[in-house]
């Protein structure tokens, strides 16, 4: 691993670790409407089952996960390219060339938005890439950069 | 043209017949339903279908106008909802025109116009039925717009005749037409099979029962011959369906180069002619399907950031259908200047050949599902799906053997794939790759191999090539060159 990489922020895990409960909730609701529905449709019971495995395993899993998620996410801004990292059983690197990108996307859900981190979307003509989580002064400066260059350079590629 | 013009009033008829192939099935539902209806369900059945069917293609043909100004094409269209539709000339992507035979002696023909914006679905422009002189001028405005004129000169006014010679298009530099033997050769290789074959067993589908009723007591005599006899006279059929389709569609295919732009020209009933700019070409592929490896014969593509090749192969634009091996690249060079003009040697991005067993495994998980599900499933005879596991181990060896890649010059990749019978080699300049990425797991990282995947745009999607099970650092060679800007 290089050393010029960044991590994301270190708020990010909490909000992995808020979304692993918020799976955990969902997945119970689910099973429990299942429970109903075996109750008084008599659906099978299997059904209800399989949901409350999943309920454990799945959440747990999300959460046990989080330290090497965090470990293994990385992302690296510099004038001429974006680069983001991730993954460590099936890892993947993409380099997006700041000349290329067509447009910046920041999306924060009500928990980026609490911990006051946001979502950045790069796209270009042909694909988009997401950096799960950044601070907002970096998230804004990474958007300024951006459409600067794309001033500079208004030749059209597509 | 300063005012704003209305198509031809033929422009109605195409409105009108493009409603009836949209639509046709209601009538049928009206004369299925006559007997049922009362008088009065009649008259209100045979107004809403002259409304729907004649009338509102009318409308839609006095609400569509067109202008051609100084620095734009402005088209007006739209019956409740107006739309007016403001294009610059500089950010033409394709121009097409279309002639259907009986448009011929009008002088008219079907102007479609695209750029490159994200949008789906139909073409950005339209306009049925317009003078041939249309497409001329706007191909001036165009070729003005790429050569601006020094301020104090005066904007440019083109003639509204039609120079027969060059059709508006500059000096022509390269004309390629395709040769009748070779473009046989491609219609008989062609694998348009598939889908006819899909349309004749779904007519097969539609037919009355009791007709099939009938066939099958009369086939119980000689059951056995008639099948085997059907099936195939209904592969020569589709076979021949095929053959005849690319024959008509690829009728005296004329590629030719301008100074700035490439223009093809095919078809017999309806004359096809699309001009698109050299320098808003993404990538450059030749493709073979299996038999045409063969063969030694090779098809090119261009991809463009538009969309207007969507009845082409994989809607990338064919610029030469049908060439022998040997010839590709002296015959595609002098079109496409930064192809090279000769065969390119692919040998740094290949498969390793202790990894060449991985993509063999790999289609085998793909395949084992089905073939199990199968063999469980249909007794007996579904195990003749285990047919599919040494098909799937010999497409891996296929994939292997053809996967390939190579920095041509400082400013060029050319990367190698064989997906499905198919070897198909891309040519990239570096300004056209949108990004790029590499992909390992962790059981790679100790035989040294990666994934890579270069992402060029093409139509309103991205095109992924990827190259799978190469030697990491090679790959890593191509990711460090794509940074090093």
């Amino acid at each position: 691993m290089q050393t010029t990489t960044q991590s994301l922020p270190p708020r990010i895990k909490r909000i992995w670790g808020y979304s692993a409960l918020g799976s955990f909730l969902a997945l119970l609701v689910i099973t429990g409407l299942l429970w109903l529905a075996h109750t008084y449709w008599h659906w099978t019971v299997w059904l209800a089952v399989f949901g409350g495995i999943l309920t454990v395993i799945e959440p747990t899993i999300e959460a046990a996960l989080i330290p090497y998620r965090y470990r293994f996410s990385r992302y690296q801004i510099t004038s001429l390219a974006v680069e983001i990292q991730s993954g460590w059983l099936f890892k993947k690197r993409v380099a997006i060339p700041i000349a290329r990108v067509q447009n910046v996307t920041l999306n924060a859900g009500p928990l980026l938005q609490w911990q006051h981190l946001t979502q950045v979307t790069v796209a270009t003509a042909a694909t988009s890439h997401t950096i799960e989580g950044l601070e907002l002064d970096v998230a804004a400066q990474l958007r300024e950069q951006i459409m600067r260059l794309a001033q500079e350079a208004r030749h059209d590629p597509a | 043209m300063t005012q704003p013009k209305h198509t031809h009033p033929l422009g109605y008829v195409q409105h009108t017949a493009k409603q009836l192939k949209d639509y046709w099935f209601l009538i049928l539902l009206a004369v299925w339903q006559w007997d049922h209806l009362t008088t009065t369900w009649r008259v209100v059945a045979v107004l809403a279908m002259v409304t729907w069917l004649l009338i509102w293609p009318l409308l839609k043909w006095l609400t569509l106008t067109y202008q051609l100004t100084a620095t734009a094409i402005v088209v007006n269209s739209g019956i409740f909802v107006r739309h007016h539709r403001h294009i610059p000339y500089s950010r033409l992507q394709t121009v097409q025109r279309k002639q259907w035979f009986y448009l011929r002696p009008f002088h008219l023909e079907t102007l479609q116009i695209e750029t490159a914006s994200h949008q789906d679905g139909e073409p950005e422009v339209q306009l049925p039925a317009v003078p041939l002189t249309v497409a001329d001028t706007l191909e001036r405005y165009r070729r003005a717009s790429y050569h601006p004129l020094s301020p104090d000169a005066p904007a440019p006014q083109p003639a509204t005749t039609t120079p027969a010679s060059n059709n508006g298009l500059g000096a022509v530099q390269q004309r390629y037409v395709t040769n009748r033997h070779t473009l046989l050769l491609f219609a008989l290789t062609s694998t348009g099979i598939i889908p006819l074959l899909l349309v004749l067993l779904a007519i097969y589908g539609k037919l009355p029962h009791k007709w099939v009723d009938l066939l099958v007591a009369d086939a119980q005599h000689f059951a056995l011959p008639l099948l085997i006899g059907g099936a195939v006279a209904l592969l020569i059929i589709a076979w021949l369906g095929a053959l005849i389709w690319v024959l008509i569609r690829y009728y005296r295919f004329t590629l030719t180069r301008t100074p700035d732009q490439l223009q093809i020209a095919k078809g017999l009933f309806q004359r096809n002619t699309i001009t698109a700019p050299l320098n808003r070409v993404q990538a450059v592929r030749t493709k073979q399907n299996i038999l045409r490896q063969w063969l030694h014969l090779q098809t090119v593509q261009v991809l463009l950031a538009s969309k207007a090749a969507t009845d082409d192969d994989d809607h990338d634009l064919v610029i030469l259908p049908a060439i022998a091996q040997q010839q590709l690249y002296s015959t595609l060079h002098p079109f496409i200047d930064w192809v090279p003009g000769v065969v390119p040697q692919l040998e740094h991005l290949i498969v390793p050949q202790h990894a060449r067993w991985l993509l063999s495994r790999n289609a085998v998980l793909v395949v084992a599902l089905p073939v199990v599900l199968l063999g469980w499933l249909v007794r007996p005879w579904g195990w003749l799906g285990l047919l599919l596991i040494p098909f799937a181990i010999l497409q891996g060896q296929f994939a292997a053997h053809n996967t390939g890649g190579s920095l041509l010059t400082h400013q060029l990749l050319v990367l190698q794939t064989g997906h499905f019978w198919t070897r198909e080699t891309f040519f990239v300049p570096r300004e056209q790759i949108q990004s790029l990425q590499l992909n390992w797991s962790v059981w790679m990282v100790k035989r040294q191999l990666a994934h890579l995947t270069v992402n060029v745009r093409h139509g309103n999607h991205n095109q992924a090539i990827e190259l799978r099970y190469i030697s990491a650092k090679q790959a890593q060679n191509i990711y460090d060159w794509y940074q090093g800007q």
